[in-house]
């Protein structure tokens, strides 16, 4: 048994090790997934203006700063009791912000910070086995998605196009989302009962503007088929089939084209969704379109017992079709994306606040009331420096995060989970495809893919918010009434890009914060072990993968782990976001601690 | 903007600034203060000039990546013109990088190609890079540093290791400033102990460097997140020698080691706000989503010393007060707590916001004549 960490995993949010143990066949057997990182954040909040909470909650995480000031202000309007008043326009300007910002995190994510494994020298020596073909291959994934600075066997790789291509348009989608919020990232604008700004009939033209120019970059790089196309076929198709069936008909046709003359560049037709899309899974790739090797990126993170997995969804984007107002409390219909439970065997189910719990078994918090509703939940951090020690093993605790269950269950948040819960007809296609298979549905294909599929349909849904939706004449914001807020709660569920956020706000006879808490997607996806020893959705997904590049072809190495990097990164993992602390009942206070 | 320095900026409008020597240059920045100066030449900066490579090494601490990501936002120059242009090794940034840290059996596993770890160590033993600290450091628990761990070091030990081989160190946001909102005052933060690089809040020699007796010099650019015009001037102008580290920055840092041309002592956010012409009438918002001054919904704009309001953010398109938002002060050294209340009103908590009198008394006279002048406002409209 070897032991193999990596630590840390770069090109994520904040800091994380993987550490796992390794067979003599290079299959991972165990693993931990350890948060490095404390940042006592939420307790800042306690006894101050809720309404701060908006803006400073943002600055639990840069990447995605609006998700946290959107599931805030949905926690305040449901505080001074105002979220059935919060005007349809102000709503629509929430979506605008939201879904710019989700395309932005998702195109860094797969560009920026995801893409650059692709580069990784480990595939030009597999690929190299496949003579013409596989050389071809690599040209491609290294021409496309390297990194800055980057070197391979002493020789300086200039930077990928498609990757050094995606950084002006993150700019680009940044500065839309500055033109409604004043700046991004840490953008003004979230406020309890609507939104600070008001876009005039200008903003809507230059947002227009905006959103034609990354439709642009759409078309050249990341997918060649007429994006109308795309949706009417995939998003929009009758069933879950025909959406499987069009990308594979699609990809035939490109496969049949260039196999013969080993081209697969842009100009023969393969943007980088469609390269992914063929090569990055041996169901589809290898099975379905005859190629002559894959990444096999659906054999690695994987969950083997579908009874230790669900994917959860909180919901996100208003439904403004009825006008004014929203329930806080009930995201299911009242969303563009829905909220739902998945079990691992893909049913759903109507989700429900009041099933979570959190576990600090495994992480360095005391312990003395066991599994509780965060609502009502405890946690004493260690303060003590010889009880901060990673190295113990499964059975110790090992990481700064919390452990969430629904109904005991560990979720699996994130595009895939929200893609599944609204039934979406191409990811709900390929999942059920993988696991009729016999793969797992959900694996790093169909993460990345689910990922891809969500930018497109939330691309699609804001040019409907910015043009048809937005009335420049409307009403933008209700006044709040402050005492309100006196002995008031507040629920804000919502999505961020990497999945279900949820904080959760109480006021005291003061109308001050007494207590504040968020839960937040890298919480679920990178949790460790609960009290009954069952691991969280990373360390799950782990167990059973080989480490190397396409299934150990060319044996053990362990000292390049690709498919660590792959799986990890495949949830987008936040851990600034997972490692905020906060105080939940107020009763623990001052030495107690919430890490969520 | 004071009109005397307006018309310094129109004087040296046909001045090219990189061939300005350095004594004409320091004396215009001195003389500029307040101004836009080198945003007036940021063409100039990264015109196609040779220089030698110079290393960055980019250390991400506690933080929440938003500097990052704002640097990713960069225009004249971007993020890619600064390195290119300026011949800028970006060769360790940890959100950004080929490698990972790889152990095998506890073990640094493989060559600096592919270890992040490996790499880190090469290039602070072969030293002569530029080093940016993004994100505070814990000092806690108990001193240590545990609170985080990068590889198999804390935080405090990477920094330990870093700081001393560093050309120059720049500490990017208010978290690497002055601790930011890590260090806000909570009932936990005596045992999270966060500290900025040189400065713990206001004060100049709380830092994680005092703490382990290294003496650098330090350049902070904060901002909540950072301004990437800020990050890549100044260090464009640190690359071409235009500061020259150390001797030049006690003329071009304020008390709280900004450059003063991006952080004026004597001019803050209010002065060219877009909606100053309804604070000098007198007509304020009291509702978020009006057009008014934002004062009564807790604007700072007057206690910050930051060029947001000629700047803007995001290719210019906008900023915090244009788009409704009351600026919360986040370059100031005690962000966010001597911001808060964010919506209420600061003049009932004092003009210093907890600020030392001795060392920002131009703050404390810019705000009191501020505060003065809404009263004076008011005795206007008789309310």
């Amino acid at each position: 048994m070897v032991n193999v960490t990596v630590n840390p995993l770069t090109r994520i949010e904040g800091h994380l090790s993987v550490d796992t143990d390794v067979d003599a066949n290079g299959v991972i057997t165990d693993s931990r997934s350890s948060c490095l990182i404390f940042r006592g954040f939420e307790r800042i909040l306690q006894k101050q203006d809720p309404r701060d909470a908006a803006l400073l909650t943002q600055r639990i995480c840069g990447v995605c700063p609006i998700s946290h000031g959107l599931a805030s202000t949905n926690a305040l309007d449901d505080l001074y009791g105002v979220a059935d008043q919060v005007p349809k326009d102000a709503l629509v300007m929430r979506n605008i912000f939201q879904g710019l910002n989700t395309i932005a995190s998702h195109a860094t994510h797969i560009y920026v910070l995801w893409g650059p494994d692709l580069a990784n020298p480990a595939y030009r020596n597999v690929l190299a086995t496949l003579g013409d073909t596989g050389n071809a291959v690599w040209k491609e994934m290294v021409g496309r998605f390297a990194p800055i600075s980057y070197k391979i066997d002493g020789q300086s790789v200039p930077v990928g196009s498609s990757y050094i291509a995606a950084i002006p348009e993150k700019k680009r989608l940044q500065e839309a989302i500055a033109l409604i919020a004043g700046r991004m990232p840490g953008s003004v604008s979230p406020y309890p009962g609507g939104y600070t700004y008001k876009a005039n009939v200008g903003d809507i033209v230059k947002l227009s503007s905006y959103y034609l120019q990354v439709m642009d970059f759409v078309s050249k790089y990341t997918l060649q088929v007429p994006f109308d196309a795309w949706i009417a076929n995939t998003y929009k198709a009758s069933s879950p089939q025909k959406a499987v069936s069009f990308v594979v008909e699609h990809l035939k046709g490109l496969v049949d084209k260039s196999l013969t003359s080993n081209d697969f560049s842009r100009e023969a037709g393969w943007g980088d969704a469609e390269f992914y899309a063929a090569f990055g899974s041996e169901l589809v790739g290898e099975t379905l379109l005859g190629l002559p090797a894959s990444l096999k990126h659906d054999k690695i993170g994987g969950y083997s017992d579908p009874s230790k997995i669900a994917f959860l969804a909180y919901g996100g984007f208003y439904n403004t079709e009825n006008g004014d107002g929203y329930d806080p409390t009930s995201p299911e219909g009242d969303r563009f994306q829905t909220s739902g439970i998945v079990t691992g065997k893909l049913e759903y189910q109507k989700f429900d606040s009041s099933k979570i719990t959190e576990s600090v078994a495994h992480s360095f918090y005391d312990d003395s009331k066991g599994d509780l509703h965060p609502t009502v939940g405890e946690t004493i951090p260690f303060t003590d420096p010889a009880k901060i020690d990673y190295t113990g093993g499964s059975d110790s605790k090992y990481t700064w995060d919390k452990a969430p269950r629904y109904e005991g269950i560990p979720c699996e948040v994130g595009p895939l989970s929200r893609m599944l819960a609204m039934k979406e007809p191409l990811v709900t296609g390929l999942a059920l495809a993988f696991n009729e298979k016999g793969y797992s549905a959900a694996n790093v294909y169909t993460r990345m893919m689910a990922r891809i599929q969500e930018t497109v349909i939330i691309a699609n849904e804001l040019l409907k918010w910015v043009t048809v939706d937005y009335d420049p004449n409307g009403k933008i914001s209700v006044p709040i009434d402050l005492s309100a807020a006196k002995n008031s709660q507040g629920m804000g569920l919502w999505e961020a890009p990497r999945g279900a956020l949820g904080h959760w706000i109480s006021a005291g006879s003061d109308g001050k914060v007494a207590n504040y808490q968020a839960i937040v997607p890298s919480s679920w996806n990178m949790s460790p072990r609960d009290a009954a020893g069952v691991p969280g959705p990373l360390e799950q997904s782990l167990i059973g993968s080989k480490i190397n590049a396409v299934g150990n072809i060319l044996g053990v190495d362990y000292s390049n782990p690709v498919s660590i990097f792959h799986i990890g990164r495949s949830y987008d993992p936040c851990i600034s976001c997972a490692v905020h602390t906060i105080d939940l009942t107020g009763k623990n206070a001052p030495n107690t601690l919430r890490i969520v | 903007m004071s009109t005397g320095t307006k018309n310094l900026v129109h004087i040296l409008d046909g001045v090219d600034f990189l061939k300005m020597d350095r004594r004409t240059f320091m004396k215009a920045v001195g003389l500029l203060g307040a101004t836009v100066m080198l945003d007036s030449y940021k063409a100039e900066i990264v015109s196609a000039l040779e220089f030698a490579e110079t290393k960055l090494v980019w250390l991400h601490g506690s933080e929440c990546t938003g500097c990052s990501e704002s640097l990713l936002n960069g225009g004249n120059p971007d993020i890619v013109q600064a390195l290119n242009k300026l011949n800028v090794n970006l060769a360790y940034h940890e959100t950004l990088l080929a490698q990972q840290g790889i152990f095998v059996d506890g073990k640094l596993a493989n060559t600096s190609e592919l270890n992040s770890e490996i790499l880190l160590e090469e290039l602070i033993k072969e030293g002569n890079y530029i080093l940016i600290v993004e994100g505070s450091i814990p000092n806690g628990p108990q001193g240590s540093g545990k609170y985080l761990m990068i590889g198999k070091k804390t935080f405090k030990e990477i920094i330990a290791e870093a700081a001393p081989n560093a050309n120059a160190i720049i500490a990017v946001g208010s978290c690497a400033a002055y601790g930011g909102i890590t260090s806000a005052d909570s009932d936990i933060a005596k045992d999270t102990d966060y500290r900025g690089v040189a400065f713990a809040k206001e004060n100049p020699k709380g830092g994680i460097l005092q703490e382990l007796g290294i003496d650098k010099p330090v350049i902070n650019i904060p901002g909540c997140p950072a301004h990437p015009d800020w990050i890549l001037l100044t260090l464009g102008a640190v690359i071409l020698g235009k500061i020259k580290v150390p001797e030049d920055l006690p003329v071009l840092l304020d008390n709280y080691g900004r450059p003063k041309v991006f952080y004026p002592p004597d001019h803050t956010v209010h002065e060219n706000c877009p909606r100053r012409g309804y604070y000098d009438r007198g007509e304020f918002d009291e509702q978020v989503g009006g057009e008014k001054c934002l004062w009564k919904l807790g604007c700072k704009a007057p206690y910050a010393h930051a060029d947001c309001a000629i700047r803007k953010w995001n290719g210019s398109v906008s900023f915090c007060t244009q788009a409704g938002g009351p600026c919360i002060a986040c370059v100031e050294p005690g962000f966010p707590d001597t911001s808060r209340p964010l919506y209420v009103e600061a003049e009932d908590k004092g003009v210093l916001l907890g600020a030392n009198i001795d060392t920002v008394s131009k703050v404390a006279i810019g705000a009191a004549a501020v505060v003065a002048g809404v009263h004076a406002v008011r005795r206007i409209k008789g309310e």
